[in-house]
C-alpha cells in the first residue's frame, strides 16, 4: 500500500486526467480539482514528463491530476 | 405327547439358531462393508456435508446396536438403506467440494487484477486527500465532511487491505477477493466524493 506521501505512479489509472483546453492554465485547474489555484505545483510536478515550464500548456495535452 | 412337544420346540430352537448363525457372518460383513465405505469417505463428507454425515453415522449406530443385540436379520435388512444413504452422503460431499474448488479457483482469477486496482485507487486517493489538506478551499462539489470521511476510510481501507493481502498469502483467495471488493467498492465511493471521475 501506498505510503502517505508517495504521490500515485504515473500510470496508476485510477489517477485523474484533465484534458487541456483553449484559456486552462495550471492555476485554473488547480482550481477546478483542488480548490486552490496555489496548488498548482502539484499538477505540474505530476507532469513533469510533459511539461517543461508550468506556464506552458497546450489545448490538447492531458494532464494527470493527482 | 409331552416328549414330542419338548422335542419339538428343541428342533425349532435348534433350527432358529442355525438359522440366525447362517445370518450373522453376512451381517458382519455387511456391517463391516458400511463402515468401510464411510471411513473413506468421513474427512471429505465431515468438511463439506457435516449435517449429512451426522445423519448417517447415527443410522450406522443403530445398524451397530442390532448386531449387537444378535439381531442379524435386522442389521441384513437395514443395510440397503445404509449403503444407499452412504453413497448418497459421497455424492453430496463430492459435489460440494467440487464447486468450493470451482469457487476457489475464480476466486484466485479474480484476486490477479484486484491485486492490482485496490492499490492503485488507495493510492489515488491517499494523493488527493494529501494535496486536499492543504488547499485553503476545497473544489466545488467537495465538503469538509467528504474530506474528513475519505481520510478515515483511507484507513479503514488500508487495514482491510493488509487483511485481504494476507489471506491471498495464505491461498484463501476466497476471503481475499471478498475484502478486496469491498475495499474497492468503498474507494469508488470516496473518489466520487472527492470529484475524482474522470474528466
Amino acid at each position: 500500500m501506498a505510503d502517505d506521501k508517495t504521490p500515485p505512479a504515473a500510470n496508476n489509472p485510477y489517477t485523474q486526467t484533465h484534458v487541456v483546453v483553449a484559456g486552462d492554465t495550471l492555476s485554473k485547474i488547480a482550481q477546478k480539482y483542488y480548490g486552490d489555484p496555489a496548488l498548482y505545483t502539484k499538477i505540474f510536478q505530476a507532469n513533469r514528463d510533459v511539461l517543461s515550464d508550468p506556464n506552458k500548456i497546450s489545448p490538447g495535452q492531458k494532464l494527470r491530476i493527482p | 405327547m409331552k416328549k414330542q412337544s419338548a422335542w419339538l420346540l428343541a428342533s425349532l430352537a435348534a433350527l432358529i439358531m442355525v438359522g440366525c448363525a447362517g445370518q450373522k457372518e453376512p451381517a458382519e460383513k455387511a456391517l463391516a462393508s458400511a463402515q468401510s465405505a464411510l471411513a473413506n469417505i468421513h474427512d471429505t463428507a465431515q468438511k463439506y456435508a457435516p449435517d449429512q454425515l451426522q445423519a448417517v453415522e447415527t443410522q450406522l449406530a443403530g445398524v451397530k446396536d442390532s448386531l449387537a443385540k444378535g439381531d442379524y436379520k435386522g442389521v441384513l435388512a437395514a443395510a440397503p438403506a445404509l449403503g444407499t444413504a452412504i453413497s448418497g452422503l459421497k455424492d453430496t460431499a463430492d459435489a460440494k467440494q467440487k464447486d468450493t474448488e470451482a469457487a476457489a479457483s475464480q476466486a484466485k482469477d479474480a484476486w490477479g487484477p484486484l491485486s492490482t486496482d485496490t492499490p492503485n485507487m488507495v493510492a489515488a486517493i491517499q494523493s488527493r486527500v494529501d494535496i486536499l489538506s492543504k488547499s485553503h478551499h476545497l473544489p466545488a462539489g467537495v465538503t469538509k465532511d467528504g474530506l474528513a470521511a475519505a481520510k478515515s476510510g483511507l484507513d479503514a481501507m488500508k487495514a482491510g487491505w493488509t487483511d485481504a493481502s494476507n489471506a491471498a498469502a495464505s491461498g484463501d483467495f476466497t476471503t481475499a477477493v471478498g475484502k478486496a471488493q469491498a475495499i474497492k467498492a468503498q474507494a469508488a465511493d470516496i473518489m466520487k466524493s472527492l470529484g475524482m471521475s474522470a474528466s
